[in-house]
């Protein structure tokens, strides 16, 4: 009898520290904000100071200082505002970094500040794109269009980064271009997509794998925690054709995110010439929560340096600076694409 | 089929907060029972003797992961378990062998049905138990035990970072007690059980480090973390009744199960308290050593 009550309590006593243990809470934990326009205007406030990634770069070049950004936009906030109302103060405070990447989506809207790209001229025709293209242009995947110019010049668009060019479709496209003597292609007002569509169309431009840029991700809560950096290699597609000719990438303040990626991948690479205006940026890999009403809020979480240590957050600088010219436009004419066409037409003359 | 989910999830979540504080098997040993004599309904297993019970589960859960969101999800929840007991040679320290099998499936939605997560999860959990007492009213078994979990929670409001995952490889300690008893000149069993990993690997990632980072790159590493009931609390309780019904034993039971981890500086609670109903079947292992 007596070991049995032993035994009992025993293992009753284990079973109690056990359950203290199980019920420790951290401050972390506990740190929950109550469905108020004041809790969610903390918990967005709060989210963003422990996981966004730019805030001294954001500092450094706009001023924005995050703990003054809460004081001043915790004075709009109160517990009798409209839902819509306390969107707009909402998004107004994440606008304040300037990041396309920083939205906020509610049922009724997205908040975004698009400031990087509108702030500029555009740079960019879709009517002129068109007349260039023609109507007998190959669609060579979602949002990958190519035709070969009259001064036998390869012009390859691709509007956007969604989706994945095949490497059928590349080994085809460089096949039908395999006389031409450049290659131009205009990326201008790609907003983005998958990093690795961005990544795997740059890797058919390279003969040797080299790395293009660094990134690391944030450890922790404070500013400037972030990991060690990892670098990116380039490594060349192997299994499919490469392209070793002049290239002319054309960009403008509308290439955003992956087109960003891809803009300073290029950039790296010996044969390929950025013409046009500075990238709009987006260095920083996107993640997303969610605010105590529903609301999700995207932000920048892990930032990329290009190959030499620049931080690509505000753009890609072109290597040679452009802008639309009004009198070509008159004339029915892209001063972009003719640029690129004299510049790979020159190095014909001049190698 | 929506009240039944209403109901069972009202239900279930009323059980397990109360029985979050102090496991069923706790206040049961520590209370003087007043139980009859054995009773046919429920023994340990003989030597090369298996028992083992196949049930349904259905309940709710519930899950807040800061990797993925700030808020707090739940829902109803349905799965499948596979409970079983072995005896092995009397002489032995740890004479009995378990184990516990199960995979559930959960769709839960945040307070203001804004936003749904998914939940997947499996774990397997196997004991070695010695008889710490015996005897024709009551079976306590204790010993050491390791346990698999992971459950997987997919945000389907998130766009880069969708899924997470939480989960362990830990060894832990495991109590089970049977106490047999008639009610209203029915004879039944009573059986609970509690597990508690002490020491293992738990997997989260490193803060924000993206799932991407550890694919791409092959950093894993920082992912894995040494994990203690200080910063991986996780139990199972299982509480359950045997009842004989025409020649068929059947087991009508409530288990809980929780992980409230803080690895990689974010916290997980997940837990999901499902009510079981199985049968069990006993059966004559082969003679391994003959």
């Amino acid at each position: 009898m007596k070991r049995e009550i032993y035994i009992r309590l025993t293992a009753s006593v284990v079973l109690i520290l056990l359950m203290v243990a199980c019920s420790q809470k951290t401050e972390r934990e506990d740190m929950e904000f109550s469905n108020t326009p004041a809790g969610n205007f903390l918990s967005l406030w709060t989210i963003m100071d422990e996981r966004y990634c730019f805030f001294d770069l954001k500092k450094e070049q706009l001023g924005v200082d995050w703990d003054e950004v809460q004081e001043r936009y915790a004075a709009s906030i109160s517990n009798e505002m409209s839902s819509k109302s306390l969107f707009e103060v909402l998004c107004s405070m994440i606008g304040e970094l300037r990041d396309g990447h920083v939205n906020l989506t509610s049922p009724y809207d997205y908040g975004r500040n698009w400031s990087w790209k509108t702030d500029y001229p555009s740079n960019y025709s879709a009517d002129l794109r068109e007349k260039y293209l023609g109507k007998d242009y190959v669609i060579a995947g979602d949002g990958y269009f190519y035709r070969i110019l009259d001064d036998n010049i390869g012009y390859l668009v691709v509007e956007s980064f969604g989706s994945f060019i095949s490497s059928n479709r590349i080994n085809v496209m460089f096949g039908n271009m395999l006389l031409c003597n450049g290659l131009i292609i205009d990326i201008r007002d790609n907003g983005g997509g998958d990093l690795r569509a961005a990544e795997f169309l740059a890797s058919h431009f390279t003969e040797k794998s080299l790395p293009v840029s660094y990134s690391c991700y944030k450890t922790g809560p404070g500013h400037n925690d972030f990991s060690k950096l990892y670098t990116n290699i380039l490594t060349p597609a192997k299994e499919d054709m490469r392209w070793i000719k002049p290239v002319v990438l054309l960009t403008n303040r509308g290439c955003f995110s992956s087109a960003n990626d891809f803009a300073f991948t290029m950039k790296a690479l010996e044969n390929v010439t950025l013409m046009g205006d500075t990238t709009g940026g987006g260095g920083g890999l996107p993640m997303s929560s969610e605010l105590p009403n529903g609301w999700v809020v995207r932000f920048s979480s892990a930032p990329t340096y290009d190959s030499e240590m620049n931080d690509v957050e505000f753009g890609v600088a072109p290597d040679i600076r452009l802008d639309m010219d009004d009198d070509d436009i008159k004339a029915g004419k892209d001063t972009y694409i003719e640029r690129a066409r004299k510049f790979i037409n020159d190095k014909l003359v001049n190698p | 089929m929506k009240i039944i989910q209403k109901i069972l999830t009202m239900v279930s979540s009323r059980c397990s907060d109360e029985l979050s504080g102090l496991s069923a098997a706790l206040l049961l040993m520590l209370l003087p029972v007043s139980a009859l004599a054995q009773s046919g309904v429920w023994y340990l297993p003989e030597h090369n003797e298996t028992v083992r019970v196949i049930s349904v589960a259905a309940g709710n859960a519930f899950a807040r992961d800061t990797y993925l969101s700030a808020s707090r999800y739940d829902g109803w929840a349905i799965g499948l378990e596979g409970d079983s007991w072995t005896g092995y040679r009397p002489d032995r320290l740890f004479s009995y062998g378990r184990s516990l099998s199960s995979v559930f499936f959960s769709p839960m939605t945040n307070r203001l049905d804004g936003g749904s997560t998914l939940e997947a999860g499996i774990s397997d959990y196997l004991a070695f138990l010695w008889p710490a007492i015996r005897n024709n009213r009551q079976d306590l078994l204790i010993g050491p035990s390791a346990m698999f979990k992971a459950n997987v929670l997919y945000n389907r409001q998130n766009s880069n970072n969708p899924v997470n995952g939480a989960g362990y490889l830990a060894g832990g300690l495991s109590v089970d007690y049977s106490l047999r008893f008639s009610l209203l000149r029915y004879d039944m069993a009573m059986q609970a059980t509690f597990y508690a990993p002490l020491a293992g690997l738990g997997f989260a990632p490193d803060y924000d480090q993206p799932y991407w980072y550890m694919y791409n790159y092959g950093d894993y590493g920082k992912a894995l973390h040494f994990i203690t009931p200080f910063n991986n609390p996780a139990f199972l309780q299982q509480v359950a009744f045997v009842l004989p019904c025409r020649g068929t034993r059947f087991r009508v039971g409530y288990s809980f199960d929780y992980i409230g981890n803080r690895l990689g500086g974010h916290s997980r609670n997940i837990f999901n308290g499902m009510f079981t109903i199985g049968c069990a079947l006993r059966f004559q292992n082969k003679e391994w050593n003959q």
